[in-house]
Parts: structure tokens; C-alpha cells; sequence
């Protein structure tokens, strides 16, 4: 009997402290979270800037191109010089676009993991019909952790990953 | 003048595409994804595709599967440009149809090179 009910005692200690990490974790990860949305809200204006300078400097090449009606590689040499620093710009513009998609992607993988830890914490709300049963205890850390597990599961299949960027093949070109 | 679609769910990217190859001399028109893509090559001549692969609705290699079924797509040369860079991938590109694969950040100089030479 005393053997059953410090059975059920430990197995209750246990899912405390099962609630108490997936709530330290959801913590975490909605500061995280919150960062993330931070550095996207700098990035993406800082590229807003940027990409205002460049239409500007672009529109006006785009006119003077209309003007002389013709390719821009027929054009004087100074056309040439501004077209390459556009161009510079074009490669670099792309990087700030790719990490923005990126972080939207992390951003997204962090909310729905928050998500399915709160879903696992709120399984410890009703109190437990027998608290002197240690199953119960048991059956209720097992639910959680299913939880979680499922949800670390549909987040992988959930979340489109739109950027596999490799520093060691940008910019190649295969023709079949 | 040459026409090209251009396909990205990104709209920074559809448009340093199209500075890129209008600054070259050639027309674009663009697609938000491969459905919208498909749409836009099936009401206008379009000679030449350069699409991403990670789209909602529609990624780019369904999308040229499914121009190469067209009579009209059958040698309408198309590349994809997207940060996928493993070989399965560009082996399932091949399969599919594409003419080419280009991996992005791209750079304008040789996007214009390529451009040119699969309208040779």
C-alpha cells in the first residue's frame, strides 16, 4: 500500500516536472520568437530602403534605355558603369530576400512548436480522477509527450523550408 | 522582341529578374507561382520560362511538367533558378523537362549569358 502510494507520488512529481520544462521551453521560445519578429521587422526595412534606391537608380536606366531605344549594351560606357553597380546591387538584394524567407520559416517552426506545447500543457489542467492511482499519472506524462512528439512530427512535414541555401553552388549554372 | 515568364513567389526576386533581363533588352511578364504561371503561358507567347521551385500552389517542376504536356511548350526552353542546388534535385529537373537549373543568389552577367544562349 505505502509502495503504491509513493508510486503515485513520484509518477505525479514527474508530470510536474514534465509541465514545468514544456512551459520553461514555451517560455523560451516565445522570447525567441519575439526576436525573431524583431530582426525581420529591421531586415525587412532596411531591404524596404534599399529597394527604393535601387528602383529609383533602376527606373532611371529603364528611361534613358527607352530614350535610346535599344539594348543597354549597345550604350555609352557611362551607362555600363551604372548598370554594373546595379547589377552588384541585384545579387546582393537577393541575399536579404532569401534570409527574409528564412527567418520566415524559422518563425514559423517556433509558433507552431509553442503551439503544440501549449496544447501538451493545457493536458494537465483537469485535475486527475484518482490522484492515488499512479497510472493515471503515468497515462497523463505519456499524452504529453505524444503531444510534443506528434507536434515536433507535423512540423517537419508542415513547415516548407523555401531556402536550401549552399554557399558553395550559388550562382552556378547547369544546362541539360 | 523575346518574351520571358517570369515565376517566383517573391516579389523582390521577380523583380531583379526582370531588371535584370529587361535592362537586356527582352520583354517580361511575371507569376506569383506555378499556377499562376501556368496561366500566363497558356494565354500568351512566351518564349522563353525561368521559374523557382519552392512555391505555394504550384512548385516550379510541376509547373514544367506540366508546360512540356502543352504542344505549344513542348521546346520552349525552360531553367529554373532557385536556391535547390543538390544533384537529385537538378536530376529530377532534367527528368522533368527543364533546360537548365540556376542556382540563386544569381549573378545578372551570367543569367544574361544563359538567357541568351538557350534562345540561340
Amino acid at each position: 500500500m505505502a509502495e503504491s502510494k509513493k508510486g503515485a507520488i513520484d509518477a505525479a512529481q514527474a508530470t510536474d516536472l514534465l509541465v514545468t520544462v514544456a512551459s520553461s521551453l514555451n517560455e523560451r521560445l516565445a522570447i525567441t520568437a519575439d526576436e525573431l519578429a524583431r530582426s525581420q521587422a529591421m531586415l525587412r526595412e532596411a531591404s524596404g530602403e534599399l529597394m527604393t534606391a535601387f528602383r529609383g537608380a533602376a527606373d532611371r536606366i529603364v528611361a534613358a534605355q527607352k530614350q535610346e531605344a535599344g539594348s543597354m549594351a549597345d550604350k555609352p560606357a557611362e551607362f555600363g558603369v551604372v548598370l554594373d553597380h546595379l547589377y552588384r546591387a541585384v545579387q546582393h538584394l537577393q541575399s536579404h530576400d532569401l534570409v527574409n524567407q528564412l527567418i520566415d520559416a524559422q518563425k514559423l517552426r517556433v509558433d507552431k512548436m509553442r503551439e503544440k506545447l501549449g496544447e501538451a500543457i493545457s493536458l494537465a489542467n483537469p485535475p486527475v480522477k484518482d490522484p492515488a492511482q499512479a497510472e493515471q499519472w503515468i497515462e497523463r506524462s505519456r499524452a504529453m509527450l505524444d503531444c510534443i512528439v506528434a507536434g515536433i512530427r507535423q512540423i517537419d512535414e508542415d513547415t516548407r523550408v523555401p531556402v536550401h541555401k549552399d554557399k558553395k553552388h550559388a550562382g552556378s549554372v547547369d544546362l541539360f | 522582341m523575346k518574351t520571358i515568364l517570369a515565376v517566383d513567389d517573391s516579389a523582390t526576386m521577380r523583380e531583379m529578374v526582370a531588371f535584370v533581363l529587361e535592362s537586356a533588352g527582352y520583354r517580361v511578364i511575371e507569376a506569383e507561382d506555378g499556377a499562376q504561371g501556368l496561366d500566363r503561358a497558356t494565354n500568351t507567347s512566351v518564349d522563353l520560362v525561368i521559374t523557382d521551385q519552392n512555391m505555394p500552389n504550384m512548385d516550379g517542376l510541376t509547373l514544367v511538367r506540366s508546360l512540356r504536356e502543352l504542344r505549344d511548350y513542348k521546346s520552349v526552353p525552360i531553367l529554373l533558378l532557385t536556391t535547390e542546388s543538390s544533384d537529385a534535385m537538378k536530376a529530377q529537373g532534367r527528368a522533368a523537362g527543364a533546360t537548365g537549373w540556376l542556382v540563386k543568389p544569381f549573378d545578372p552577367a551570367t543569367l544574361l549569358e544563359v538567357v541568351q544562349k538557350v534562345l540561340r
